[in-house]
């Protein structure tokens, strides 16, 4: 059975001054996939997600996420979570008051949510410590908690195991792993080409923000004609050519 | 939804060491105001009407000074500290977090009345005015703080740094806070005259005077130096509509990744 278009970007474009960031940028992305945005420093990946989530407005082109219109950005707030590329926390509050404010700002009732929240991330024994005590490790889970808080259907995230130590990165990829189980679909933006062939079940790769290669692994293999490549030698191959 | 960015302001910048300080920096030259004003033996001389004239030019001096330097920083710092993307990820509108910032900053003004209290109420003992002058200070102080508020808020939207809002706040509130302070002779002067017929300060002055010198204490009597004031806020309301359409047409992040 074909699961529906959760996240649709037709022609996409977004130029700061002369510089196009994304352009012409086709994206189809189905309910319940693990979906991996790669490519080089600028390529555009967190324009694209910014464009996608309605931080940055297009120049043109046509965006659906869940259904709905970029216009609509209470519903496409309520059905997805974002873990972005800037990292900035209330450093002064807990962790758990920081997800009550976030949890009070999309009008969900806290408390219970809250705590399976930190227990889901593994942070309740470290639920009334300053964010601004948190490891880098901490907080990237404190996001990752955020973005869940009002039940998404579609996670966005960008670089989130950027800076983390191998357990760190293990444990956001369980987390992740298993939230996909639970059907979100996860939109994944990442360096670490380990992660991503492990974790995704379709990738994209961007290039000078134009869509340059698309498809499974296997698919993206066939393309370059060397069954046995890793997702290095694939990403090498596109974006150096 | 505009209460939980209010509730968050609160507990971040005044329940913090940065709002203590400014309440306690208020208190203090109201301290030294007061003590030299009453026991000082030239200023103890003054008039009473003149020691609440003084007074009030302080409180609402200090009052417009602090209020403006934090509201420099209030919206500003969501985007240096880039909590901002993830605040406006939420279904929180840009309409919400303004009016949460915005009674952020009242609160804080009202906090200074709150301290400017037992000042205005030691100055005024045994003053048929002390109503009138509390009052006063309380709505021309208000609008005053409202009109600052909304132009530091607009420049906030259309800078999103600090330091560049704090210095072109901090030059307009001294622009304007100097010729308030000319001597009424220099008003004469066609130029001083007209900035002054539509200089915020100026109004509230001129309405303070017309209160504790002319005791003119009805509102239909100060109507003439409220209605400036008023246009005041609503000129600064407009400009602050105006950066507010222009920062949702560039989006929340202006530069390139």
């Amino acid at each position: 059975m074909t699961m529906p278009e959760v996240i649709t970007a037709r022609n996409l474009t977004k130029h700061y001054g002369a510089t196009a960031a994304v352009d012409g940028l086709e994206l189809h992305v189905r309910q319940g996939e693990f979906f991996g945005f790669l490519g080089p420093n600028g390529a555009g990946k967190t324009t694209t997600i910014r464009l996608l989530t309605g931080i940055v407005h297009p120049d043109g082109g046509d965006i659906l996420v869940n259904g709905f219109s970029i216009e609509d950005k209470e519903q496409i707030a309520q059905a997805i979570g974002v873990v972005p590329e800037s990292r900035g926390f209330y450093e002064w509050m807990t962790g758990a008051e920081y997800l009550y404010f976030f949890a009070k700002l999309y009008g969900i009732s806290a408390l219970k949510k809250v705590a399976t929240l930190l227990e889901q991330v593994g942070l309740t024994a470290q639920q009334n410590k300053k964010v601004g005590a948190y490891s880098r490790g901490m907080r990237q889970r404190l996001g990752i908690a955020r973005a869940l808080i009002n039940s998404p259907r579609i996670l966005f995230l960008d670089e989130p195991t950027l800076g983390l130590d191998p357990q760190g990165q293990k444990d956001i990829q369980n987390l992740l792993r298993s939230l996909n189980l639970e059907g979100i679909t996860i939109f994944y933006s990442s360096h670490l080409l380990s992660e991503v062939s492990e974790l995704c079940s379709r990738i994209a790769i961007l290039n000078k923000g134009k869509l340059i290669a698309e498809g499974t692994l296997d698919e993206l293999r066939q393309r370059i004609n060397r069954k046995d490549s890793t997702l290095t030698d694939i990403f090498l191959a596109f974006t150096q050519t | 939804m505009f209460k939980y960015i209010w509730q968050k302001e609160i507990r971040g910048q005044l329940y913090t060491w940065k709002g203590m300080v400014w309440l306690l920096v208020a208190s203090l030259l109201l301290s030294f105001t007061s003590y030299l004003l009453l026991t000082n033996k030239e200023l103890s001389l003054l008039d009473q009407t003149e020691l609440l004239w003084l007074l009030s030019k302080i409180i609402i001096g200090v009052a417009l000074l602090i209020v403006t330097i934090d509201a420099s920083s209030i919206i500003t710092t969501e985007f240096e500290q880039e909590t901002a993307e993830s605040l406006f990820l939420s279904p929180l509108s840009l309409k919400d977090f303004l009016i949460g910032k915005f009674l952020a900053s009242f609160t804080l003004w009202l906090a200074l009345f709150v301290v400017a209290t037992p000042y205005m109420l030691a100055t005024s003992a045994g003053s048929n005015l002390a109503l009138a002058f509390m009052g006063y200070i309380l709505l021309l102080g208000s609008l005053g703080v409202a009109g600052f508020t909304f132009f530091v808020f607009a420049l906030s939207l259309f800078y999103r740094s600090s330091k560049n809002t704090l210095t072109t706040s901090l030059i307009l509130l001294l622009a304007l806070a100097t010729p308030a302070l000319f001597s009424s002779t220099l008003k004469t002067a066609p130029v001083i005259g007209a900035i002054s017929k539509i200089n915020p300060f100026d109004a509230i002055f001129s309405s303070l005077d017309n209160i504790l010198v002319d005791y003119q204490t009805s509102l239909w009597q100060n109507w003439q130096f409220i209605l400036p004031l008023f246009m005041f806020c609503l000129l600064t309301f407009a400009l602050l509509i105006f950066t507010a359409r222009l920062f949702k047409k560039q989006g929340i992040i202006k530069s390139s990744e």
